[in-house]
């Protein structure tokens, strides 16, 4: 049986070991999961906010009490979430790296459709159906009206607030 | 000719597979037109709008999709109520809702269709719609949560993109944004009625309402609603007869969504919590 060399024992240890670590570290880690989170003093709602935390932001857990986190962000931020905010897996979002890359190789026309994009009124795919398909100007109207319909984050916090919902629960 | 296929290929290989490969490929493609080998640009072309095929819908073009769905949807259900106070109440329930779910980083809008059937919808990109005739079968804030919670769900796991890419692999079409319906209006419309027909009249596969079902009960209790609240609504749908049940021929019976709900319930140690909110219903959805 023909021997195995010396580095390749350590290029094994080496990565069993990397393996582990960097297991126990995904553990202890978890990832924003809602659109916007606050990050408080304390295990209530009623704490002051020390950071606003985005979306898919990554935090290492530091204490666990009923449905609070005591966290650290990479900027050495340190507070408590709802845990209901959070995710141990890292959340995708909205386009992936293969959406993205799928887009990129697309011909599309891109300036034209990030210029519409959020902007009030159907984007031309959109008008190029309705005009094809026959749609009425009464239901183009609605679905333009619904495509703007915009309900600030700060309302859903009260209306969550009011009915004791999330991090407001009683 | 045969190491001029060998070098065909590799290029093409070479262009789609490295980092940076759309622009890769296109600077591949545009020097070998300049060298006047029209068919190796062509193949390098061919190479990736096949993988661009393969890949899945990016957000802009979702939206165009999910747009022209909208109004599908709201030109075969009777139109969007104008009741602006009911309106703001779905809505915020919604995005109570969906700040929580697994894909809380794109816009949601709910709507009302003035439609009596007992009926929801969801179309790509965040458009979610329910019924008049849904709205008055709802008898608390809770309930609406989990109805509101299975169309977001529908959304975030991209249940009808799916069939949209699996039409396009089909048309051999490789994108259906803006450049596609320009420059093919009508199959892009052939596109769009096909899911269309998909959503409104031959319902989903079973599985993805289950999904749906279970995930959008999941995401209503994370924002606190009562879990159980969502069980409730299914029992007394399930009693319904004749054309109030209609829609729901294209849905799992209710015993097995219900055992589907109960199930997710347990494995995810959802609790009931007893915040139905029917007071808060009950005076807001009277718009």
């Amino acid at each position: 049986m023909r021997r195995q060399p010396w580095w390749a024992l350590w290029v094994g240890t080496v990565i069993v070991t990397v393996g582990v670590f960097s297991s126990i570290t995904l553990a202890e880690t978890v990832f924003v999961q809602a659109k916007t989170a606050k990050l408080r003093a304390g295990k209530t709602s009623l704490d002051r906010v020390v950071a606003d935390l985005k979306f898919g932001e990554a935090l290492e857990v530091l204490k666990k009490e009923g449905n609070w986190l005591e966290v650290s962000t990479a900027a050495g931020v340190k507070g408590w979430i709802f845990a209901n905010k959070t995710t141990t897996t890292k959340p995708s979002g909205g386009d992936d790296a293969l959406a993205k890359l799928g887009k990129s190789f697309r011909r599309t026309e891109a300036s034209e459709v990030t210029a519409s994009a959020g902007a009030r009124g159907l984007d031309k795919a959109s008008e190029t159906y309705a005009n094809k398909a026959g749609i009425t100007q009464q239901h183009r109207d609605a679905v333009d009206r619904m495509t703007a319909y915009q309900i600030a984050d700060q309302e859903v916090e009260d209306f969550l607030k009011e009915g004791g919902l999330g991090e407001y629960a009683k | 000719m045969r190491n001029k296929i060998v070098g065909t290929i590799a290029v093409v290989a070479l262009s789609v597979a490295l980092g940076g490969c759309a622009e890769m490929q296109r600077a591949a493609e545009g020097a070998a037109r300049q060298s006047g080998d029209e068919r190796l640009a062509r193949a390098i072309h061919g190479g990736g709008t096949l993988i661009s095929g393969l890949l899945p819908i990016g957000y802009e073009e979702e939206s165009s999709i999910g747009q022209a769905i909208a109004l599908q949807v709201v030109a075969r259900y009777g139109g969007v109520s104008d009741q602006s106070d009911l309106t703001k109440y779905v809505n915020l329930v919604g995005r109570a809702v969906a700040s929580t779910c697994d894909r809380p980083d794109i816009p949601y809008r709910f709507a009302i269709l003035n439609h009596e059937s007992i009926n929801a919808f969801a179309a790509p990109a965040g458009y979610i719609f329910v019924t008049r005739g849904l709205l008055k079968q709802v008898r608390n804030e809770a309930e609406l949560a989990a109805v509101l919670g299975h169309e977001i769900a529908h959304v975030s796991q991209k249940h009808i993109l799916e069939v949209i890419q699996r039409s396009k692999r089909l048309a051999g079409v490789t994108e259906a944004g803006l450049a596609y319906a320009h420059q093919n209006p009508e199959a892009f419309k052939g596109l769009i009625d096909a899911a269309v027909k998909k959503l409104l009249d031959e319902g989903l596969d079973q599985e993805k309402e289950i999904e749906a079902d279970q995930l959008g009960d999941v995401f209503a209790a994370r924002v606190g609603y009562d879990p159980t609240a969502y069980v409730g609504l299914l029992n007394r749908l399930k009693t319904l007869k004749g054309d109030d049940r209609a829609f729901f021929k294209t849905h799992p019976n209710f015993s097995t969504r219900i055992e589907a709900v109960q199930k997710v319930m347990q494995s995810e140690g959802l609790k009931p919590t007893g915040v139905m909110l029917g007071d808060r219903f009950t005076k807001l959805s009277k718009g």
